[in-house]
């Protein structure tokens, strides 16, 4: 006999899935509309994000409702206050393709700076690690958790060198100004959705093997080897000392 | 850290020839409240009654393994199992109180254990009804009958009882399953406060009062302890997938 509980921890995850797969839509399309000039597709982005809405409140109430009714915990306590996070990360990053969405207008005309900057690169790198994070939203399989650690910090690094570049092209050209601040917050949100991906990778690990990471990134290299989620880690936190 | 308060090295317990402790090593530190949780038959009331020898009153009953309670095995030929009862007291799941006045029920264990001077005894009634957290609601009536008390007034009266010994050790079983929510409150709340002083070991079914009123958590299963642990570790990341199945529901 199944549980109602189960069902709803079932319908829970159902959701979260739903959300994720949601939200890379939304990042992939607000990318492409800005590496394509396609204010059309810019504007659809915008238009959608009220479905994200919609799904980050009905999975906020699902979670409350759980918490209220069922007491959870252990794992299930791990998945539900997970949940919570990874519905407000999700729908932090459909806002960032939402901000993308807005400024692809501003930089439409601008389409030789973009390629000369490699913000297709960058574009890429951004895709990729939102579509490797859900899909381990997915699977559960935590072992390419340090993917997305590498891929956001290569994206930081990226994002600090084009950022510099451009800010070096402002000093000497101010015609290009307008385009340049644009350009500007785009980076940033490339930078944020680097950002709240690993947050996402962070509350999986925490779901499947209850050890805190956040805060510091664990597969930085100390002495030379890189640490593992699954192995003796200085900086992760059992889940023992914070409740 | 604090001290170990009671010990249990190898403890096995046989009800005839059928084995329901099954080599059961524990230290329980003193001044925490510790819970066992497990299905029922696991062994949890069994091996909390061993610890003030509650199973000696069972002729079937046989022991091996030892108890220390401040380093001392209690099942000593030497140990006084009288004493060892005063320094261990028991409050049951269902509250027992004599057919006495509310008075005469606390004051029970003062009187058995000599002490007959009037205004002692009131003194000892007060302090351990106000210990109990209920001096307040029947300091006005401790001549009528315990009787009259509610379920849940019964239950703290009957732990008041216990303290008017002045024991180390409070071992409670399932001291709020026959008691509404209020009561229940009030007897966790107790639990809360008396770990103060007390050393407190708690048996429970219900798993949201184990997390809420315990500092350690054991889980039992089938007789044999299963793990042991701090609580918030127990109930957010145990390392046993049994303890796991036990606590989310999923046994079984």
């Amino acid at each position: 006999m199944e549980r109602h509980f189960e069902q709803e921890l079932q319908k829970l995850n159902k959701r979260i899935l739903k959300m994720g797969n949601l939200v890379y839509d939304q990042i992939h399309n607000s990318l492409e509309a800005l590496l394509t000039c396609n204010i059309e597709l810019a504007q659809q982005v915008v238009g959608k994000d009220n479905k994200v809405d919609k799904l980050d409140v009905k999975i906020d109430k699902l979670c409350q409702r759980i918490f209220a009714l069922t007491q959870p915990v252990a794992t299930d306590l791990r998945l539900i206050m997970s949940a919570l996070k990874m519905n407000n990360d999700l729908e932090r990053l459909g806002d960032l393709a939402v901000n993308i969405s807005t400024k692809v207008e501003g930089v439409s005309d601008y389409q030789e700076i973009l390629t000369d900057l490699h913000v297709d690169e960058l574009a890429n790198m951004a895709d990729l690690i939102v579509k490797d994070v859900i899909t381990i939203l997915n699977t559960r399989n935590t072992t390419f958790v340090r993917d997305i650690f590498s891929s956001a910090n290569a994206i930081e690094e990226k994002v600090q060198a084009v950022s510099s570049r451009i800010l070096d092209e402002m000093m000497h050209k101010t015609e290009v100004i307008v385009v340049a601040t644009n350009l500007m917050i785009i980076l940033t949100q490339i930078d944020r959705i680097a950002g709240y991906s690993t947050n996402i990778a962070e509350s999986i690990v925490f779901i499947v093997e209850g050890k805190m990471i956040k805060h510091k990134n664990p597969f930085k290299h100390i002495d030379g080897a890189e640490i593992n989620p699954g192995h003796e880690n200085p900086v992760e936190d059992s889940g023992n000392s914070g409740i | 850290m604090k001290e170990i308060k009671i010990k249990t090295r190898d403890l096995s317990l046989y009800y005839g020839a059928k084995m329901a402790l099954n080599s059961i090593s524990l230290d329980i530190p003193e001044k925490e409240v510790t819970a066992f949780i497990g299905p029922s038959g696991c062994g949890k009331s069994t091996f909390l009654r061993t610890l003030n020898r509650m199973n000696d009153l069972i002729p079937s009953v046989r022991i091996t393994g030892e108890v220390l309670v401040d380093s001392l095995n209690i099942y000593d030929k030497q140990i006084d199992v009288v004493n060892l009862r005063k320094k261990v007291g028991m409050v049951f799941q269902k509250s027992n109180p004599f057919a006495k006045s509310i008075f005469e029920n606390v004051a029970y264990g003062p009187r058995i254990n000599g002490i007959n001077k009037k205004t002692t005894l009131e003194e000892i009634v007060e302090k351990s009804l106000k210990k109990a957290f209920i001096w307040e609601e029947v300091k006005d009536r401790l001549h009528d009958s315990a009787m009259g008390l509610s379920g849940g007034q019964q239950q703290r009266m009957c732990i008041a009882r216990t303290l008017a010994v002045e024991p180390e050790i409070i071992l409670m079983d399932e001291p709020a399953s026959a008691l509404d929510p209020i009561s229940t409150a009030k007897i966790e709340e107790l639990i809360f406060e008396l770990k103060k002083n007390y050393t407190i070991v708690i048996v429970t079914h219900n798993m949201q009062q184990a997390a809420r009123v315990s500092d350690l958590t054991a889980f039992f299963y089938l007789g044999e302890l299963i793990e042991f642990g701090k609580t918030k570790k127990i109930f957010t990341t145990p390392d046993k997938k049994h303890t796991e199945e036990y606590i989310t529901g999923r046994f079984g």
